[in-house]
Order: structure tokens, then C-alpha cells, then sequence
């Protein structure tokens, strides 16, 4: 993969075939990853964990854009609804459930930080080599957005198993919070 | 305008054990929010019944499999072999006993409820999907049931802060390594175009890739996720402390249940849907292997609370398991479950005998409960040297049988290094058993030590039943050999 | 749009996610990471989906994000429990069992 391919695989944009891609999708994917990025970092950093749960909203919203950006929609309104509606919501009753933890995450030993970020790093590293070997300068075929009733025949047809399971999952989830949440 | 919806075909027969499992848990959960005064004895009758009956039917449906050859349904999601099968048996096992030692522990502990009960069966349920899935959305979903339940079986002991602790350190490992899994999957996905096991095996097949990286990627992702679920080196930190700190009857389920299941998993994906690049993970899991059997074996010597004795030894037993699998032949397969079935029955008796040892609070746990149990209770200190040398692997023992099946089976391959690591493991290991029953026979009660009444009748059940079979496998291994040579693992297109 | 812009994506977040699950100490920071990660893996699905122009891709991160409810509500549920006895999600005081 050349320095230009590379480049433009990272951000979005393609300075030498600039023409040949929708410029306007580059652009929102651009912006959408770096604030994915910037608040995925600040999440696992920042001190207030208040903070993190708002971060992780960015995040989830940014990856919903992204969804539609890949002409997923049923997915990305999902994400919104489940992730940001609901399990962000979760989380912060956690968080104030949990009162006597707010903001307290400091005074993490430097040493185990050293060790996650290295470790985080070799994840990064191989991962993106293995990317870029694998589908170098493989494009995305602009096809139209896939559309909803695909999808549920999908569900209702080949992944009905999968379906059904999700619904006993759920229901196993629903059981053990309440049993564990209950106490004595 | 919406168009009419072709439904696949569904081989309800073979369905019947996941059905059964699942109802069984919903009806329990349905009846006991209704009914104000359960008869105690109902759920853990219950729960047995509906493994006993799985166990049964799985008699005509092992027959009509081996009439009718393997098969595959609802969109080849979801397949139906001998070795399912044979996993689905260990599981209905492994639920039985878990519910039979559980019979005394909830009402000794006075935890009340029957949700223990439910959520067994759901895992079990969970754990069959698992044993028979085509398709790696289906696989990972069946072991996210088992999980979630298991998490939550892990946190029941409701007044043991180590439970509590137990639990939540296993749930954030576990969802952790659900992650991995779950990115693992997506990458081989991405590789092969498919979720589907049967095709991705003949994508593999058929097509040569120049750049695999991202396969090989997920591959490592993959053993990881799954890695973590049976407990090999490295991913074992999470074993002695989940299984000091849950209720004893829950891990036995998750010892017996969770890691039959979860090998069941490794060789669909593994050995099957990924058997063409044997040669890149072979290393790995011979590595691995190798790993778990000493480092297992050797800091369960050091232990001195009988639990995480255990929770080592069955890290040792994993560690042999995994010298089995990475022969990646029909014989390592076999030998195997074979394995498996075996460990299923040492594990569960060993932890009926832990549950009555333990004692209210299910809190005793160190060497001293057992010191002199060769006196105050030569019956279940029987049992218990049965199991112990089952562990160990001494000559007519069934545990001897199995080990030298997975050795034989590595042998074949060619790893004979391997085989030695795991033969000099074994006798290291040797010294844990040892150890325990040094202390059972030959060393005083301690002083103050109250005589513990009499042995609950579910847990001696459990232990003498297993002692019994892992005796008679040891003298007559014939019948088990033959079945886990039947229970050959195979995936249909559907 | 290249298929990897989407792919060095996730890859980022699931690296950031495994930072966050090895270096926090709180319970509930420690799910949320996890969360990042499930994320990285829906938007590789979403990815090679609309790269194979298939549909099983997004259908599996539908599952992918009911799974993440579940565990979530697991997960916080223990969290709570803990705190309630504890007074602390701090993780790197579950010290109770040690070898």
C-alpha cells in the first residue's frame, strides 16, 4: 500500500484521486472518526466518570453516524435507540447508584497504565498491519442503503435461531439482575 | 406489498433437548412466581427430571443419527451430529448433579429461591446451542446464555462477599473475552464472507488466501475468546478465584457443563470450520497446552485451600484436553469427549464431596476440614480417594483410560514433546491428590473440630454415582471408547 | 470510501477499549470500555457488510447490540450488589481470595 493510499485510508481523504470518491462522505467520515477517536481516548482517561458516560455517548453516536454513512440504517437507529436510549441510561443510574465512586479513579499505579497502553498499542499494531495486508486498497462499492424489510426477512428467515436465542438471553439477563439487584 | 416469507426446515427432533431445557427453566420460573409455597424438593426434582429425560431421549435420537447421518437445519444455522449429541449427554449430566447437590446446599445456606434452578437450565440450554451450532452468530449467542447465567449462578450466595467478588470479577472477564470472540468472529467473517461454519470451511477449502493476515488475526481472537471460557494459560487467572468464591454446587455446573460445552465450541471451530489452517494454530494450542498442564500442575501443589486445589487441577485437566484437540484427528476428537465425559463425572463427585465438606456457610474449605475424614466419615473419605485418583489419573481408573486416550491421540501426531510435558504434568499433579488424601487418612482430626451430622443424601448420590462410573470405565472402557468413537464430529450443509 | 478507513477505525477503538479495560479500577468504567470494544465490532460487521454487499453482517450486529443490553444489565446489576457491601467499585480492592 503506498504513503498516499495509506494516507487516505487513515483520514479520508485522497489527495491524488481526490475525483474519484464522494468527497462529501470522506468529509463526514473524517470528522465523525477523529470525534470517535478524540472522546473514545478522553473516556478511558478522564478522571470523572460522569464525564466517561457522556464521552461514551459521542462515541456510540459517532459509530451510528457511521452505520448510515455505510448505507445501514436500520442498524445506526437501533444503535441510537438501544445503545444512547437505553444502555447509557443504564450506566449513568450506575453511576449514581454508585455515588461513593464518582470521580474517584485517580491514583491508578503509572506501572499498570504503562502495561495497558503497551498492550493496547501491540493490539493497535497488529491489527492494522493485518488490515492493511489483507484488503490494502479494497474500495467500497457504492450500493444503496440496505433496506429494513431485507434485513427482518433476514432475521425471521436464516437467523431465526439466533432471534430466538436473543429473546432467551434476555430473559436469563432479566432474571439474574433481578435476583442479584434483589439482596437478601 | 410485503412478499410471503419462505420458512426453513426445522428438524423439531432434534431440537427436542434445547426445547426441553429451556421450557423446563421457563415453566419452573412460571409455577414458582405463581404458587406461593413451593415444596422445597420440587425445583431440584424438577430440574433432574428434565435432565434425566433430555438424557433419555437422547438414546433413539443417537440411533437415528447414526441411521440417518448427521444433519442441518433451520438454514444450516444449526446442526445435529454424534458429537452434539454426546456433549448435549454430558451436559444433561453435569445438570443433574448440579441440581442433586444443590438440593441441600440452597435449604443449608438458607438461600430461598428457585431462580439457582432456572438458571441452570438456561445455561444448560444455552450450552446445547452451543455443542450444536453451524454458524458462528448461533455459537456465540449459545455461549453468551451460558455465561450470563453462569455470571449470575456465580453471585448467588447472597451473604458471601467472596461470592459477590467471584462473580463480578468472572463477569468482566468473561464479557471481556466475549469481546474477543466476538471481534475474532467479525474478522473471520470479513475474511470469508460467512458466518456460516460449513461455508466457511469450503471457502477455505476451495480458495487459497494471499493475504490472510486478518484470518490468522482472527483465528488468535477466536482462541482467546474461547480460551478464556475453558480456562487454558493465560487466560486461567479468573479459574481459582471464581471457583474459591462461588457457591460449591455452581461449580461443579461450571467445571463440568461450562468447559464441556465450551470444547465442544473449540473443536466446531477449530477442527472443523477452520481444518485447513490447522498448521497455523497447531503451534498454539500445543504451546498452550503445554503452558497449562505445568503451570496448573505446578501451583496446584502450593495451594493450601482445597477449592483452588481444584479449580488448579481442573486448569491441568483443560491443559489435557487441549493435548487432545490439537491432533486435530478423528482419534483426538474422540479421545476428547471421551475425555470430557469422564472429567464431567470426576469433577461433579468431587465437588458433591467439597459441598458437604464445607460445611454451613460453605466456608471450610482449607486442608484442615479434611484432615481424619478417613474416621469421621469413611464412607464419603471412600468416595472421595475414588474421585482423587480418578484426577490423577491411576491405572483402573477411568481417568487413566481418558488420559491415555489424549496422549495416544497426540502421540499420533506427532507430538511426542507434547505428550511427555503432559506425562511429567500428570505426575506432578499426582502430588495435589496425594496431598488430599494424606490428609484424609493419616493425620489427626484438629481439636475443636465439630463432627459434621450426617451426609446429605443429594451430594452422596452425586459422589457415590460418579466414583461408581469413573471405577467402571477405569475396569471396562470398552462401552465409553466406542461411543466417543461413534460421536464424530461433523458439520452439514443445510 | 476504502473498506480499511472503516476497519482502522474499529481497530483504534478496540484498542482504546482494551486500554480502558486494563487500566481503570472502576467497575462501571471498566464495562464501559468493553462497551467500545463491542462498538469497534459492529462497525467491522456494519463494514464488511456493505462491503460484500450482504445483509448478515448488520443482522449480526443487531444481535451484537442486544447481547451488549444484556450484559450490561448483568453487569451493573453485580456492580451494585458489590457496592452495597463494599461501599466501593474499586477493583483493585476485590482482594478477598488469594492463593
Amino acid at each position: 500500500m503506498s504513503t498516499p493510499a495509506i494516507f487516505a485510508a487513515v483520514t479520508g481523504f485522497d489527495p491524488l484521486t481526490g475525483g474519484e470518491f464522494l468527497v462529501a462522505q470522506n468529509i463526514a467520515f473524517a470528522i465523525m472518526a477523529i470525534t470517535m477517536l478524540v472522546s473514545a481516548v478522553r473516556m478511558v482517561t478522564t478522571g470523572n466518570v460522569v464525564h466517561a458516560a457522556l464521552y461514551l455517548v459521542i462515541v456510540l453516536a459517532g459509530a451510528a453516524g457511521i452505520f448510515i454513512l455505510l448505507g445501514a440504517e436500520f442498524v445506526g437507529v437501533t444503535q441510537v435507540l438501544v445503545y444512547i436510549g437505553a444502555i447509557v441510561v443504564l450506566f449513568l443510574f450506575g453511576i449514581m447508584l454508585t455515588k461513593g465512586s464518582f470521580g474517584a479513579d485517580d491514583g491508578v499505579g503509572g506501572e499498570r497504565r504503562g502495561i495497558a497502553a503497551m498492550v493496547g498499542a501491540l493490539v493497535l499494531a497488529v491489527m492494522a498491519a493485518a488490515l492493511l495486508d489483507t484488503f490494502r486498497d479494497a474500495e467500497l462499492s457504492r450500493a444503496e442503503p440496505s433496506l429494513t424489510a431485507d434485513v427482518a426477512d433476514l432475521i425471521f428467515s436464516r437467523y431465526i435461531v439466533p432471534f430466538e436465542a436473543i429473546s432467551v438471553l434476555l430473559l436469563a439477563a432479566l432474571i439474574g439482575a433481578i435476583v442479584v439487584a434483589r439482596g437478601d | 406489498m410485503i412478499a410471503a416469507l419462505t420458512t426453513p426446515y426445522v428438524a423439531w427432533w432434534a431440537l427436542v433437548p434445547l426445547i426441553t431445557f429451556a421450557v423446563a427453566g421457563f415453566l419452573l420460573l412460571t409455577v414458582a412466581s405463581l404458587v406461593r409455597r413451593l415444596p422445597a424438593v420440587l425445583a431440584p426434582a424438577w430440574t433432574a427430571v428434565a435432565g434425566l429425560g433430555v438424557l433419555l431421549y437422547l438414546v433413539p435420537m443417537w440411533s437415528r443419527v447414526g441411521r440417518d447421518g448427521a444433519d442441518s437445519f433451520l438454514a444450516g444455522t444449526v446442526g445435529v451430529d454424534r458429537s452434539s449429541i454426546f456433549v448435549t449427554g454430558i451436559l444433561a449430566v453435569a445438570v443433574i448433579a448440579a441440581a442433586l447437590i444443590s438440593r441441600d446446599y440452597l435449604p443449608r445456606e438458607d438461600l430461598p429461591g428457585v431462580e439457582l434452578y432456572v438458571l441452570l437450565l438456561m445455561s444448560a440450554a444455552g450450552g446445547v446451542v452451543m455443542a450444536s451450532a453451524n454458524d458462528l452468530i448461533v455459537l456465540f449467542l449459545g455461549l453468551e446464555i451460558l455465561s450470563i447465567a453462569v455470571y449470575v449462578l456465580a453471585a448467588l450466595h447472597l451473604r458471601r462477599i467472596e461470592s459477590q467478588e467471584a462473580a463480578l470479577k468472572y463477569f468482566l472477564l468473561g464479557a471481556f473475552s466475549s469481546a474477543f470472540l466476538l471481534y475474532g468472529i467479525a474478522l473471520v467473517y470479513g475474511a470469508t464472507g460467512s458466518t456460516n461454519m460449513v461455508r466457511i470451511s469450503a471457502f477455505l477449502a476451495q480458495n487459497v488466501l494471499v493475504d490472510d493476515a486478518m484470518l490468522l488475526a482472527g483465528l488468535g481472537l477466536l482462541l482467546v475468546g474461547l480460551g478464556f471460557k475453558v480456562a487454558v494459560v493465560p487466560f486461567h487467572a479468573w479459574t481459582p478465584d471464581v471457583y474459591q468464591g462461588a457457591p460449591t454446587p455452581v461449580v461443579a455446573w461450571m467445571a463440568a457443563g461450562v468447559k464441556a460445552a465450551g470444547f465442544a465450541a473449540l473443536m466446531r471451530v477449530f477442527v472443523l470450520t477452520l481444518g485447513t489452517y490447522v498448521s497455523d494454530w497447531r503451534p498454539a494450542f500445543q504451546v498452550i497446552a503445554a503452558a497449562t498442564v505445568l503451570a496448573g500442575a505446578v501451583v496446584a501443589v502450593v495451594q493450601t485451600d482445597v477449592k483452588r486445589m481444584l479449580a488448579y487441577s481442573s486448569i491441568v485437566h483443560a491443559g489435557f484436553i487441549l493435548v487432545g484437540l490439537q491432533a486435530a484427528t478423528d482419534r483426538g476428537n474422540s479421545s476428547v469427549l471421551a475425555y470430557l465425559a469422564v472429567y464431567a463425572f470426576l469433577t461433579v463427585g468431587s465437588f458433591a464431596v467439597v459441598t458437604v465438606v464445607s460445611g454451613t456457610g460453605d466456608a471450610s474449605h482449607g486442608l484442615d476440614a479434611y484432615r481424619g475424614m478417613g474416621r469421621r466419615h469413611p464412607a464419603l473419605a471412600g468416595v472421595f480417594t475414588v474421585l482423587l485418583l480418578g484426577q490423577a489419573g491411576i491405572p483402573f481408573t477411568g481417568g487413566f483410560v481418558v488420559k491415555l486416550g489424549v496422549l495416544a491421540a497426540a502421540v499420533d501426531g506427532g507430538a511426542y514433546w507434547l505428550a511427555g510435558v503432559a506425562m511429567l504434568a500428570a505426575a506432578v499433579a499426582a502430588f495435589v491428590y496425594l496431598r488430599l488424601l494424606v490428609a484424609m487418612y493419616l493425620e489427626e482430626v484438629p481439636s475443636g473440630t465439630e463432627t459434621s451430622g450426617a451426609v446429605p443424601l443429594g451430594a452422596l448420590v452425586v459422589a457415590v454415582a460418579s466414583a461408581v462410573i469413573v471405577l467402571v470405565v477405569g475396569l471396562v472402557p470398552g462401552p465409553l471408547l466406542d461411543l466417543a468413537r461413534d460421536a464424530v464430529p461433523v458439520l452439514v450443509a443445510g | 470510501m476504502y473498506l480499511n478507513q472503516f476497519l482502522l477505525l474499529s481497530a483504534a477503538l478496540f484498542a482504546i477499549g482494551v486500554y480502558g479495560v486494563l487500566a481503570r479500577r472502576n467497575g462501571v468504567l471498566v464495562l464501559m470500555s468493553i462497551e467500545l470494544i463491542l462498538n469497534a465490532v459492529n462497525i467491522n460487521l456494519v463494514a464488511f457488510a456493505a462491503f460484500g454487499n450482504q445483509l448478515a453482517g448488520e443482522v449480526f450486529a443487531l444481535f451484537v447490540i442486544a447481547v451488549a443490553a444484556a450484559e450490561v444489565g448483568v453487569g451493573l446489576a453485580m456492580i451494585l450488589l458489590l457496592y452495597r457491601n463494599r461501599k466501593s467499585i474499586d477493583l483493585t480492592q476485590i482482594d478477598l481470595m488469594r492463593g
